[in-house]
């Protein structure tokens, strides 16, 4: 990396303070949404509640097959008398108050293991991700009045616990340029479709700003100050969640560093060729190719040297890839039949059969056709 | 844009769900954009305002006006810096905004592949715009035409 690129720390009025820190290796890291999406998969089963239907449900009769000979079908059947439920077939899922076809059971494998380093790999993705505004835009966020992304608000925002209450974190989230994804997520609610409104999911609306603090340096005070602005949630630095980086699979979430946060990022990650502080072992995924930019590269004179020049003209006549017509087309005609010049211009389409009887046969002709 | 990133790499990642994309089963599973940065309307890398680092959108203003939104390739990390919009009012006369909008699309090596589209979605926006002409009463033919005339004289 020849000079890395620096983030300018916007005070809390939104302006930037003047200070400046340099983007963390993580912003670099491949963007790969294959991976993200996979790995979301798998996280978002890992918190599941196991359901099944009862055990008992739809055996609970003492039915028994009457067997052949009977002029019934040999499914089990209710014993006794006396009630309409005598006779009846039972059990089978097919019959009326059976038993459900392959009953789910509480032991279904709800949970997925996904290997730590894949983990890893889709967050630092998801972090580049959210580093790059038309991803923001494509994800649907709105942050046409975002000063800078990533956004990085100075941390003596939240010095002393200065950020307690909700009004204080509305504003901080106003100042910086985040109002407009506040509003999206306010009218975005809507009742959610069918049973989950029963289940405590009632409501279903739109993900606003991360906000992503260096526990260690902002406090926890902030977290209670920002958890009831609809939309937003909080994040420490040190575990971030892929859940929450990514909300379904869709990369690009809008995030807002406190500036402690954002330079502890460097310590949490390392870099590509020094490890991670806090990660066992740990470096950041490399990127297969150097620069992205297609176009640059087709354009490169490397690529254009060993390139062969383009055959025909700018403009080249397509005319096996054309099929003209020749009834209509009288140049593709003439190629076809040269004939066909003469034939026009003799008008001898137009002319009519001249000779207008046919002439008798003769009477020597038909006596030698009759002839026995 | 960071080495890592590019307009091919981020319209490979939102070709197939972005914020701006509508699909209906409608006329064949035609795809369209939201985008107020997309000339056509239309899910394409070409017009797909959000990817490409320079861009042009133009837009209909509330007071019967027309907006021409472009974007600066110098800073793409500054959202809130990046578009410059010119706006033009209900009367400026049209065919000095299709000057205007020309130029700022194809002249020093901005964008001259979408010009046609911009000159064509302002004329469209301009079309809108035009008061509705009211029908003509219709003019009594035949029997009633004949009673009409009765009655006049």
């Amino acid at each position: 990396m020849a000079s890395r690129p620096t983030v300018t720390i916007a005070g809390a009025d939104g302006k930037p303070t003047g200070a400046t820190y340099p983007l963390p290796a993580v912003f670099a890291s491949p963007i790969r949404l294959d991976v993200v999406q996979q790995v979301h998969t798998g996280m978002a089963k890992n918190k599941r509640q196991p359901y099944a239907v009862s055990e008992k449900a739809g055996e609970q009769t003492s039915a028994e097959s009457w067997g052949t000979g009977r002029a019934v079908a040999r499914i089990p059947r209710v014993s006794g008398g006396g009630t309409h439920r005598a006779g009846q077939a039972a059990f089978g899922n097919q019959c009326r108050s059976g038993r459900m076809f392959a009953p789910t059971k509480v032991w279904r494998k709800w949970h997925q293991k996904v290997n730590v380093g894949q983990r890893r790999f889709a967050t630092a993705s998801a972090l580049a991700a959210s580093s790059v505004p038309s991803l923001l835009f494509a994800r649907g966020h709105r942050v046409a009045n975002v000063p800078e992304v990533p956004l990085v608000v100075d941390s003596k925002t939240f010095e002393n616990s200065a950020v307690t209450k909700t009004k204080a974190a509305v504003a901080l989230l106003q100042a910086v340029g985040a109002g407009a994804d506040l509003v999206k997520v306010q009218k975005s609610r809507k009742m959610r479709a069918g049973k989950g409104k029963l289940r405590n999911r009632r409501f279903r609306q739109r993900r606003g700003p991360l906000v992503v603090y260096n526990p260690e340096v902002d406090g926890k005070d902030l977290v209670r100050a920002f958890r009831n602005i609809p939309g937003v949630e909080t994040s420490s630095v040190f575990s971030l969640n892929l859940l929450q980086l990514a909300p379904g699979g869709h990369l690009g979430r809008f995030i807002v560093w406190s500036s402690a946060a954002f330079e502890a990022l460097d310590k949490v990650y390392g870099t590509t060729t020094t490890a991670s502080a806090l990660k066992k072992d740990y470096l950041l995924p490399q990127n297969v190719v150097a620069n992205a930019d297609l176009a640059r590269l087709i354009n490169s004179s490397e690529i254009q040297s060993v390139l062969r020049a383009p055959k025909g003209e700018a403009r080249t006549k397509r005319t096996n890839i054309q099929k003209k017509n020749p009834l209509r087309n009288k140049q593709v005609m003439l190629r076809l039949n040269p004939y066909a010049a003469a034939f026009s211009k003799e008008k001898l389409g137009q002319q009519t059969v001249e000779s207008a009887k046919p002439e008798r046969a003769s009477k020597d002709f038909l006596n030698t056709l009759y002839e026995a | 844009m960071a080495a890592n990133v590019s307009s091919d790499l981020i319209w490979q990642l939102t070709r197939t769900q972005n914020a701006y994309l509508v699909k209906r089963n409608s006329g064949g599973g035609s795809q369209f954009s939201r985008d107020p940065l997309n000339l056509q309307n239309k899910h394409s890398f070409k017009y797909a305002g959000y990817a490409n680092t320079k861009a042009v959108g133009v837009q209909a203003t509330e007071n019967g006006g027309v907006a021409v939104i472009t974007k600066k390739p110098s800073n793409p990390q500054q959202p809130a810096k990046n578009v410059v919009t010119v706006t033009y009012g209900p009367n400026a006369s049209t065919r000095k905004i299709y000057k205007g909008v020309a130029d700022k699309t194809a002249k020093n090596g901005y964008r001259a592949d979408v010009r046609e589209d911009a000159v064509a979605r302002v004329s469209a926006i301009r079309r809108s715009q035009k008061a509705k002409k009211e029908t003509p009463a219709q003019k009594p033919r035949g029997a009633k035409a004949r009673k009409a005339e009765e009655k006049s004289e």
